[in-house]
């Protein structure tokens, strides 16, 4: 039996659910409020020390990362397949992946704070004595807010992901070419947010956002795509 | 038609290079002069425009992410299999491989770049640098070598990029002390991404690295170290990383197979 540890308002959460929603499998849920700062629980860090969502529990083994649980769904229950036909197609749905860890989520969770205008309450203050070094310093640093450099810096980094995405939407369908993929499930979920905060995307973007939104698995879960001030779990790249 | 375009089989330039020639695969290595700042350089920009490598165009298909890629070159050409079959070892290949681009490389990167490239900005022109930076595509890169030409690296950065090694070192010292391999009991395409950077820890980081401290890893290294396919890439170098390796192997006791 698998189990999924997820929360409304979180990208990642959202795009685990429409992969599973698109492979027909209903796991028994876990929805924690990101709010009430429920992934900070003892309870919760007891099964996930890093203290994020989602977290995919199967048979007793742990699944963690966005993009690799997509992945380990698609490994597990091939059908309908959504990794890609072919190498080509799989090389380009593994590229978005990446690229929303490295390049969007950090930023986005750095716009959606300071958009949202982000506060980490006392209690919750309290609890960050329970997280690991490297979350706690995350957090530490949202609670004191980001500087105006580091938001233009974000900013830029989100208009520029809407130019990558444009540029490969540019001639077909889907971000992976003539198929719908993992690589729009990951990217997709995000950029749902972007807009919600206001921040403009090319056509091509605007009009892949409509197509993927249509799909019976993201209208399952339109409730839990609106975004909500919180830390990605997503360091991204070091250095 | 297979052409890489990369430095040398270390690092993301030599990932690539390695899973070639592990699967036995035939290809046209086009060598990019990093040193030389030709993957900032027009001719290479025409290949990717993000100014990054490696590069690898396959009938007209280019790839420039080195992890999907490896998984590319597995899925497209006969061989041995370099991925595990069960769908909870191949999440581990991924897992290790994202820890391993996300965090351990980049701070051995960091570090090495700060002690050999460094030093050779000092003194130079600022103007003539300026125009090297303005030529780098992407934002993120840009800012990394101004860093590197400027020595501006924080200190507290370098720092943490140390401990950020020696926290890896030890988890894989722990991990091989339970497997044979890093993500199963095959090899797979996660032993080739952290013997790409790991390759030399043996006389680059010989305080951290050795029969004493981690014996698990040290097991592993000479494992790899002895692949016909492994050393063969090693080979491809124009110099450093050739020579280096030669070295560690002798360091491991581990025969050659493949005239450098």
């Amino acid at each position: 039996m698998m189990r999924l540890h997820y929360a409304p308002g979180s990208a990642h959460s959202a795009a685990v659910r429409i992969a599973l929603a698109e492979k027909g499998l209903e796991p028994e849920l876990h929805k924690l409020d990101l709010v009430g700062y429920e992934q900070h629980s003892p309870a919760y860090l007891a099964i996930n020390p890093h203290g994020i969502v989602p977290l995919l529990e199967d048979g007793g083994r742990k699944i963690f990362e966005t993009a690799l649980i997509l992945e380990y769904l698609d490994d597990k229950c091939p059908e309908p397949p959504l990794a890609g036909n072919g190498p080509r197609q799989r090389y380009l749905a593994r590229k978005w992946g990446k690229y929303v860890e490295t390049h969007i989520a950090p930023h986005l969770a750095i716009a959606r704070w300071a958009a949202l205008h982000g506060k980490v309450p006392m209690e919750a203050e309290a609890g960050l004595d329970r997280l690991l070094a490297y979350r706690r310093e995350l957090w530490l640093r949202a609670a004191r807010g980001f500087d105006r450099e580091q938001l233009a810096a974000s900013t830029q980094a989100i208009l520029a992901a809407g130019d990558r995405l444009a540029a490969d939407l540019a001639d077909s369908e889907w971000l992976a070419g003539a198929s719908f993929t993992l690589g729009d499930i990951a990217v997709f979920a995000h950029v749902a947010q972007f807009t919600a905060l206001g921040l403009r995307m090319p056509k091509a973007v605007e009009d892949w956002l409509v197509r993927v939104a249509a799909r019976p698995s993201v209208q399952a879960i339109s409730d839990d795509l609106f975004p909500v001030a919180t830390m990605g779990p997503e360091p991204g790249r070091w250095g | 038609m297979l052409d890489v375009y990369t430095w040398e089989p270390n690092a993301n330039s030599g990932k690539p290079l390695f899973c070639l020639h592990e699967k036995g695969v035939p290809f046209t290595y086009h060598y990019i002069d990093m040193g030389a700042h030709e993957h900032h350089a027009a001719q290479f920009l025409t290949i990717n425009p993000d100014g990054t490598i490696p590069a690898i165009v396959h009938d007209g298909f280019t790839m420039t992410e080195s992890t999907p890629a490896m998984e590319y070159i597995d899925e497209a050409f006969a061989g041995p299999s370099l991925r595990p079959q069960d769908p909870y070892h191949r999440w581990r290949m991924r897992m290790l491989l994202r820890y391993f681009d996300n965090v351990v490389a980049p701070s051995l990167a960091m570090i090495a770049s700060n002690r050999l490239a460094a030093p050779r900005f000092v003194g130079q022109d600022p103007a003539d640098l300026r125009a090297k930076l303005d030529r780098i595509p992407l934002p993120e890169r840009r800012a990394t070598w101004e860093k590197l030409m400027f020595q501006a690296t924080p200190a507290a950065d370098i720092a943490e990029s140390e401990r950020r090694v020696a926290d890896a070192i030890d988890r894989f010292d722990d991990i091989l002390r339970r497997r044979e391999w890093i993500a199963s009991r095959t090899f797979s395409l996660a032993d080739i991404g952290v013997f790409a950077t790991f390759y030399s820890l043996p006389t680059a980081r010989e305080e951290q690295v050795n029969d004493s401290a981690t014996p698990h890893l040290m097991r592993w290294l000479r494992a790899c170290h002895a692949r016909p396919g492994l050393q063969a890439a090693l080979a491809m170098g124009n110099g450093f990383v050739t020579q280096r390796a030669a070295e560690v192997r002798e360091r491991l006791g581990v025969a050659a197979l493949v005239d450098g």
